[in-house]
């Protein structure tokens, strides 16, 4: 036992301490319940669910649970580790077991097999993650950067709130408010309002408990934002807002595509959440942190301001100019042509690089201290791009052409080919602005307080950013795949 | 092939850490979703010779496609951690890259922290980037680069004295910055040696610097042309310092003439001579003027009529640099502003009290010496070509003729315009693209390119006279033969946004707008910041 115990300690890495089989059987424990409770919303057989939860749960807490230091972390590995099993099994074994060469059979099951998706997420990704995450952070206090209560609820509650407030006005026109969607015909606007707030409150003041240590900039803070954002279509929508108003759950996929609209609703509401919240944070730290003297830095933020500007537009026209052959292609050009009146393809191509220059600056200021390597630069490009195919294609453009946002599974699909181009901009433009910023600090390292600095940049391996890149990513592609 | 492909590349762009299995089981299988789109979406079908459809219908009937990526960037992310710890195991862990000490080969080293020495080191910067081979070093007996442009501004306390001044440290990157001044240059050991400086920094031995380059841009000194009682009495103005003790003594002197009966002595403390009708001798007096005239609203027992400010030149006009008419119109607007003007006449002698003309006296306590600069006296020791006023001589490229590695430009050296064939003026305008031509020559000589000689064409003059009046003469563009004047208001416009936009750093760019934008609402500060009694 001891010889077991001590490989698995070398398995999982020195994050690793007490005794290694309090963490499995603890994931065993909350996964079988969780696989439990799954079943029985599924009403699949109880055995099948207890059996796959504590499996799940055993294998998260041998493998996953050195990674999940805090219930944020906790839960993104979790929901991570959760898409993955799904994508494993019920997406991919079984249906490749069921026979070859059924493309379209095999969205079909995929798309029969959503509610196991659900399921996954919450009764065991979320349970599981955040209880390790829980007991992480009880472990493993020390050596981490401090978590202060105060920053996170106001900073979280405030950012939430002002993202609630931006769809709140933008959406009550049309009685829809996106983080209440499908609860609408069952109350007043008054109560939807509050409930809209409230939500918005609540989400923002976890946000910023559950995620403080792991945001370093506003990047990864739109990153875990949308992620956020998505996590809570699956728990609000589709869970508790129906437990709430005492509804039947549906997790069908015909239902998810229903609340479609809700779900860029929350992607969106995510990204405000997160941009907001990550001002919001660097305000407190400027404020309290940065202005201390012993905290000063050798070149001044004025100074790298500019200079991720200038470079980000730069990176953006590359972007631009590599990704416009798959946007013409896609019928984006033309559209973006459309913006003024008269324009031919080649005007659309113009605006389209001038756009890419000014999205491109947008990267140099919000992902300037996340990407340190060439790994870390596309994995955060390809978000970047995914952010933006979103923003742009899916709400930004219709808004300024028809001035009504169209967030439906028929636009999602008409628009999906277009998230090639985005994802081509977003790693391009990360890559260009890399090399550009490596160009400079190549010689500037020289000097020993920059060295410092560029090391302190360096994201350590350990957090939760790969499952959120899985998350984010994985979902924020399948999900318009799936439902449309 | 695209599988073994994709895992070098995945391989080269991940960082590779002992045990995290997860880590790379996440990421990598996040790389699956992108690489779906690329490969099977989009590259397949071009590579078949066909067009992508670009159709949400494609798209998912490439769904399967979809799944094996993610399950094949999953299992990549576990297969290359697997095999990059069974390498660390069986090969032994790679060792880290230590911070080794760079192998210097070269050393440049830069005499003068003034716009010559501090823009030559800049430019340094950005030629040589990372190459680690190449060492440079600046001594300077100042920490800062004072931007004497702005300097009549701290005497006339319209300017806080450290906005105007921007730190070496802060703005050199990989430069070895020394405070401290050049006792010897030893020309032929190739090194230089530092003074120990005053008693209480110790009496160590002297430090030396070996270098390969040394670039004398050691600016220049008041010359006082051997008067020793006027280079007693006189304040300098040619340093911060300068500056700071004049604007205290002007204060100082309406402290006493404040509480002074004796109307004649009274008189003296009141009259403040400045000798030299230059651009700093000018622009002193309008600045000292303005202020003097501002803060009588604080003495109530002193008034403008007892208050002289007067300046002294040896020609019939001031500002030579400048066409005549723009002189005789600074002249004009300072004369009604109050300055009075003794113009062809010399200052012989000074005694406490009385500053001695070669046509009278002027009764004054307070004298200011901008009327003659020499070049530092530490090349008067050096053993090469020199012209009269002792500045080194240099090729068109900058170097000193007859000695490898060594290197002159700015006020202490003679340089002469490669074009032209005319010597260059003594001013920062040239000095700033001297600096970049000798940065460029070294680096040259460092690599074993041809040098270029150096050649400007200067771009214009411009000088304050007094409250928001200026006179400025610019050169046309592309017509350097030809000049544009300009004055009263628009050019001290143009004073304010030039200089302001030649201010190095954005923080102080920011700290003298701000005193500007006070200025305009409040008066003058007469705290006195240092004591002089």
């Amino acid at each position: 036992m001891a010889a077991l115990e001590s490989s698995i300690r070398a398995a999982v890495g020195p994050g690793a301490a007490g005794s290694v089989w309090i963490e499995p059987l603890l994931g065993l424990g909350v996964g079988a319940v969780g696989g439990a409770l799954g079943s029985a919303l599924l009403t699949t057989s109880l055995a099948h669910g207890v059996l796959l939860g504590g499996l799940f749960g055993l294998a998260f807490g041998l493998f996953f649970a050195h990674r999940a230091t805090s219930p944020g972390a906790g839960l993104m590995w979790g929901v991570g580790s959760a898409l993955m099993l799904w994508v494993v099994i019920p997406a991919g074994i079984l249906p490749m077991l069921a026979g070859p060469s059924r493309s379209m059979g095999m969205l079909s099951d995929a798309r029969a097999q959503f509610p196991e998706l659900v399921a996954y997420l919450l009764c065991l990704g979320m349970p599981v993650g955040v209880t390790l995450g829980i007991r992480g952070g009880l472990r493993t206090s020390a050596g981490q950067p401090q978590f202060r209560w105060g920053r996170a609820i106001v900073a979280g509650g405030l950012a939430g709130t002002l993202g609630g407030l931006i769809f709140g006005r933008w959406m009550s026109e049309g009685d829809f408010f996106p983080l209440v969607a499908g609860f609408g015909e069952l109350h007043s606007r008054t109560a939807n309002m509050t409930l809209h707030f409230g939500i918005a409150l609540v989400i923002g003041a976890t946000f910023g408990m559950l995620f403080q240590r792991d945001i370093r900039g506003y990047g990864s803070s739109m990153g875990w934002g949308l992620g956020y954002g998505i996590f809570w279509w699956f728990l609000g929508q589709l869970t508790l807002l129906p437990v709430a108003a005492r509804i039947p759950l549906d997790w069908s996929a015909e239902h998810g595509s229903e609340l479609f609209g809700a779900l860029v609703g929350h992607i969106l509401y995510g990204l405000i959440l997160g941009v907001t919240y990550a001002t919001l944070d660097r305000v407190w730290i400027r404020l309290f942190i940065q202005s201390d003297p012993l905290n000063r830095e050798a070149e001044g933020p004025g100074i790298r301001f500019l200079r991720s500007l200038a470079w980000g537009a730069l990176a953006g026209l590359v972007g631009g100019l590599i990704s416009s052959p798959v946007m013409l292609a896609t019928g984006i050009l033309p559209k973006i042509a459309g913006l003024g009146s008269g324009f031919s393809s080649f005007a659309g191509l113009l605006i389209h690089l001038f756009i890419s220059a000014l999205i491109g600056m947008s990267y140099g200021l919000l992902f300037r201290n996340e990407a340190s390597s060439l790994g870390l630069g596309v994995a955060w490009g390809w978000l970047f791009g995914l952010i933006w195919w979103y923003l742009g294609p899916m709400t930004f453009l219709p808004l300024m052409l028809t001035g009504v946002c169209d967030w439906s599974t028929d636009a999602a699909s008409a628009l999906l080919p277009s998230l090639m181009g985005h994802l081509i901009y977003g790693a391009v433009t990360a890559l260009t602005f890399l090399l550009l910023e490596r160009r400079y600090t190549r010689w500037l390292i020289l000097d020993p307080r920059l060295a410092a600095r560029e090391l302190r940049r360096i994201r350590p391996v350990g957090t939760p950013a790969p499952p959120l890149w899985f998350f984010a990513l994985g979902l924020g592609v399948l999900l318009p795949i799936l439902l449309g | 092939m695209l599988g073994a492909a994709v895992g070098a590349a995945y391989a080269g762009i991940s960082r590779p850490t002992r045990g995290a299995y997860v880590d790379d089981l996440m990421a990598a299988g996040a790389l699956g979703v992108p690489l779906w789109g690329l490969v099977s979406v989009i590259t397949f079908p071009l590579v078949s010779g066909q067009m992508p459809e670009w159709s949400a219908g494609q798209m998912r009937a490439h769904f399967p496609a979809l799944v094996g990526w993610v399950l094949y960037g999953a299992s990549l992310g576990l297969l290359a951690q697997g095999l990059s710890d069974i390498v660390d195991r069986v090969l032994g862990a790679e060792p880290a890259r230590r911070a080794s000490a760079p192998s210097v080969t070269k050393r440049i080293v830069i005499l003068g922290g003034g716009f010559a020495g501090m823009r030559t080191a800049e430019r340094l910067e950005v030629q040589l980037r990372a190459n680690p081979s190449v060492s440079i070093t600046l001594v300077s007996d100042t920490n800062a680069l004072l931007f004497t442009p702005m300097l009549a501004e701290v005497a006339g306390s319209s300017l806080e004295p450290s906005h105007i001044s921007t730190p070496l440290r802060s703005s050199l990157h990989r430069t070895e910055f020394i405070r401290g001044h050049a006792a010897e240059i030893d020309l032929e050991q190739r090194r230089v040696i530092l003074g120990n400086g005053s008693a209480d920094e110790g009496t160590g031995a002297p430090r030396e610097i070996p270098y390969d380059h040394l670039v004398l841009a050691l600016g220049s000194v008041s010359n006082y042309l051997g008067m020793a009682n006027i280079e007693k009495l006189a304040f300098n103005f040619k340093s911060l310092l300068d500056a700071i003790r004049i604007r205290n003594h002007v204060i100082e002197m309406f402290e006493r003439a404040d509480r002074e009966s004796n109307p004649s002595r009274r008189q003296a403390l009141l009259t403040f001579v400045i000798a030299g009708g230059g651009f700093a001798g000018v622009e002193l007096a309008g600045a000292l003027n303005d202020f003097a005239h501002g803060i009588l609203a604080d003495y109530p027992n002193l008034h403008s009529e007892e208050l002289r400010v007067v300046l002294v030149h040896s020609r019939n006009r001031i500002l030579p640099e400048l066409s005549e008419s723009l002189g005789q119109y600074a002249q004009e607007k300072l004369e009604a502003r109050g300055v009075r003007f003794r113009l062809g006449a010399r200052l012989t002698d000074a005694q406490p009290g009385v500053v001695v003309l070669s046509d009278g006296e002027i009764r004054a306590t307070t004298l200011v010496w901008t009327a003659g600069t020499a070049p530092n006296p530490l090349l008067n020791s050096l053993p090469v070509d020199k012209d009269k006023r002792g500045a080194v001589i240099v090729d068109g490229t900058l170097a000193v003729r007859g000695h490898s590695g060594l290197w002159a430009l700015g006020d202490c050296a003679a340089v002469s315009d490669a074009k032209t064939g005319k010597m260059c003026p003594p001013t920062a305008q040239f000095a700033l693209r001297q600096a970049e031509v000798l940065a460029r020559n070294i680096h040259a000589q460092l690599e074993g390119r041809r040098t270029r000689t150096f050649h400007f064409d200067s771009l214009g003059a411009l000088c304050v006279v007094g409250h928001q009046t200026a006179c400025a003469e610019l050169t046309v563009p592309f017509f350097r033969t030809r000049s544009m004047r300009f004055s009263g208001l628009l050019a001290w416009v143009m004073w304010r946004g030039i200089y302001l936009s030649k201010l190095p750093g954005i923080e102080r760019k920011t700290r003298v707008l701000m005193d500007w934008t006070a200025e305009l609402f409040f008066p003058r500060d007469i705290v006195q910041t240092i004591d002089l009694r």
